[in-house]
């Protein structure tokens, strides 16, 4: 399968600060594509240059063939756009919302009705259709965005964050849609996230800080290539414990969140028999685990993506955009 | 075509759901009228000479207003339907138009027939107000009136459109409205009689695109040319740009070269939007 999206050398610069730093990547036709990174990595900006929103500074990209910058009706209509702020008119119907859209995508009359319904069941609100939005929970809100944005059966997908604020049960439904979709339907999907485990479920993932990506692979790979497995200790003198442990097994010791020490050993249970029974310091806590994407960026840059703090933030951001109507 | 119809059609459904706008929007007109109007129209006939007899007897201010109050109505509908675009851009739903396939000039054309219809309906509202005033209005005025309302709703929209255009937020955009459409108001022979003014002020009525809107009105409901011609002057209905008594053909040509301005204006502002 040929490349949907391809991008190279993307620059945005604002006045004199530079938030996407030269991307080079594509996309497969069919694939999950990922993009995971901290606030203001520069995620949102990228995405808004693949969707035509915003021109790029420098720098070329191409979705389903057509130039980003020079054909932008034709990529507008080759894409569905989930923006990470809401873009429903609340004061009207679901139905209002879906109908507005296929109108605004020029979908023929006769097929309007089947795909409303077809869209509505996808995401679970047939029976929601005629009611106002305004009156929908935030996780409804958002399943219609996602309806919306299929209405005219995009060859891609763009999500912009598509989960942040909602619950977890919510966030689960969300996801079961997507993958849903992308049986389905066959179409691409370009997201973006700072959710580790939605980073897992994707066919690739890029991650991406300071505007620029520093990985871009499968997640099996990106954590292989972490190297090993990660132990997590705590003990009653860490900062002793960090000095001894990167002495002894000439190891970067990390110091997590929660008074953890993070380090990486190749084989993981053989090492930790023997470790415990050496080591000096008394420990209180002792942890062995697969890397996961958070190890990767903590491996790629030495800092965690903390998704705790980062979605309460977000939240925040959220709430404070919606705005009382 | 499709978009434009839906862009307007988006804009009328909002306009009918929201009836505390739909209430509201008698309020300042029915104030302008009963309190200012009847307020003023002792004073007024007073001003007139209190004449009881002859042809200014026949002045009543509230008639007089009556025309002018149509017109505020729909100025201010046409020109501030445009913070819908302004709105639509604070709470998101304008990425949703912009990074659709229309053409940016069809969802600007959109808008601006969504505002004049908006103003239109709002305009032709106001009737309601016809049996408590006394003013006699006929089916053929109405049928005057509609093409002549959406005209001047058609430049006042696009004005708003041009403003809109440029701004972020709803507060600015208020702001500058109000500023803008106060003077206009005042200066149009709305609310009072364009008789006997300052040199300054009477250059600044001529050159008030509201004055020939607000004529037109005028001509079609108020019949000045069955008056007297002492009353006609007394009311100020003898607009004269150049010692030319302006005619209303010449009015209808005035105000759709400058609703082609505006509209070609605010639709090139229009499309230079970033999401
Ligand atoms: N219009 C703008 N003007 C100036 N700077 C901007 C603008 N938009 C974004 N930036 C900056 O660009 C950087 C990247 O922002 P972006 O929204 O792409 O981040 P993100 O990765 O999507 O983050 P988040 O996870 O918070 O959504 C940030 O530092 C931000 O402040
Ligand atoms: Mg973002």
């Amino acid at each position: 399968m040929g490349n949907i999206v391809e991008v190279s050398g993307l620059k945005k610069r604002y006045k004199d600060f530079e938030a996407v730093k030269g991307v080079d990547l594509y996309v497969k036709e069919g694939e999950i594509f990922g993009f995971l990174g901290p606030n203001g990595a520069g995620k949102s900006t990228t995405i808004n240059m693949l969707s035509t929103i915003i021109k790029p500074s420098e720098g070329m990209a191409k979705v389903n063939g057509y130039d980003n910058v020079t054909e932008k009706n034709k990529v507008r209509a080759s894409i569905g756009l989930i923006f990470q702020e809401s873009t429903l008119d609340e004061k009207l119907t679901a139905n209002e919302n879906l109908m507005l859209h296929c109108k605004f995508y020029g979908i023929e009359k006769q097929k309007r009705e089947e795909r409303i319904q077809e869209v509505l069941q996808i995401v679970d609100l047939t029976d929601r259709r005629s009611d106002i939005v305004e009156t929908f929970s935030g996780g409804m809100k958002r399943r219609l965005e996602i309806a919306r944005g299929l209405l005219h059966y995009p060859k891609v997908l763009f999500l912009d964050e598509p989960t942040v604020g909602l619950d977890p049960q919510t966030r689960a439904h969300i996801w079961e849609y997507i993958l849903k979709l992308k049986e389905k339907a066959g179409i691409t999907i370009f997201l973006t996230t700072h959710y580790m485990d939605e980073a897992e479920i994707c066919d690739r993932v890029a991650v991406m800080d300071n505007g620029q990506l520093i990985a871009l692979d499968t997640p099996e790979q990106l954590k292989s290539n972490v190297g090993g497995d990660i132990i997590e200790v705590s003990t009653e003198d860490n900062q002793t414990a960090k000095k001894i442990i990167e002495d002894t097994y000439q190891t970067e010791v990390t110091e997590m969140e929660n008074n953890l020490l993070s380090f990486q050993v190749s084989k993981g249970s053989e090492f930790l028999v023997e470790f415990v029974k050496q080591f000096d310091i008394p420990l209180t806590s002792v942890n062995l685990r697969r890397p996961t994407l958070n190890d990767v960026f903590l491996h790629l840059t030495g800092r965690e993506i903390r998704e705790e703090t980062v979605s309460q933030k977000d939240l925040m951001k959220k709430n404070m955009q919606r705005g009382p109507h | 075509m499709e978009g434009i119809i839906a862009i307007w059609q988006r804009d009328v459904i909002k306009f009918f759901r929201d009836r505390a706008r739909l209430i509201g929007s008698f309020a300042m007109p029915f104030m302008f009228l009963i309190l200012f109007g009847s307020g003023m129209s002792g004073a007024m006939s007073s001003m007139m000479g209190g004449a009881n007899q002859g042809p200014l007897a026949d002045f009543d201010f509230v008639q007089f207003m009556f025309p002018g109050i149509i017109g505020m109505t729909v100025f201010n509908t046409a020109i501030f339907s445009a913070l819908s675009v302004v709105q639509d851009k604070e709470f998101g739903y304008m990425r949703e138009i912009l990074v659709s396939p229309m053409s940016r000039v069809s969802i600007a054309i959109g808008k601006v027939l969504g505002g004049s219809t908006v103003a239109l309906f709002q305009g032709l509202m106001m009737l309601i107000f016809v049996p408590f005033i006394g003013v006699s209005i006929s089916f053929v005025m109405i049928f005057q009136l509609i093409p002549v309302m959406f005209l001047v709703a058609f430049a006042l929209s696009s004005l708003g459109l041009l403003i809109a255009s440029s701004l972020k937020t709803s507060q600015g955009f208020q702001m500058i409205i109000q500023i803008l459409i106060f003077p206009m108001l005042f200066l149009s022979g709305a609310l009072f009689p364009l008789s006997g003014m300052p040199a300054w002020m009477n250059f600044l009525v001529k050159i008030n695109p509201l004055t020939y809107s607000v004529d037109m009105f005028k001509k079609i409901i108020l019949q000045p040319d069955q008056m007297a011609p002492a009353l006609r002057e007394a009311m100020g209905l003898d607009l004269t740009v150049f010692n030319h008594i302006i005619t209303f053909s010449e009015e209808i040509i005035v105000v759709a070269l400058l609703s082609i301005i505006f509209v070609v204006l605010a639709t090139m502002r229009f499309s230079r939007t970033e999401a």
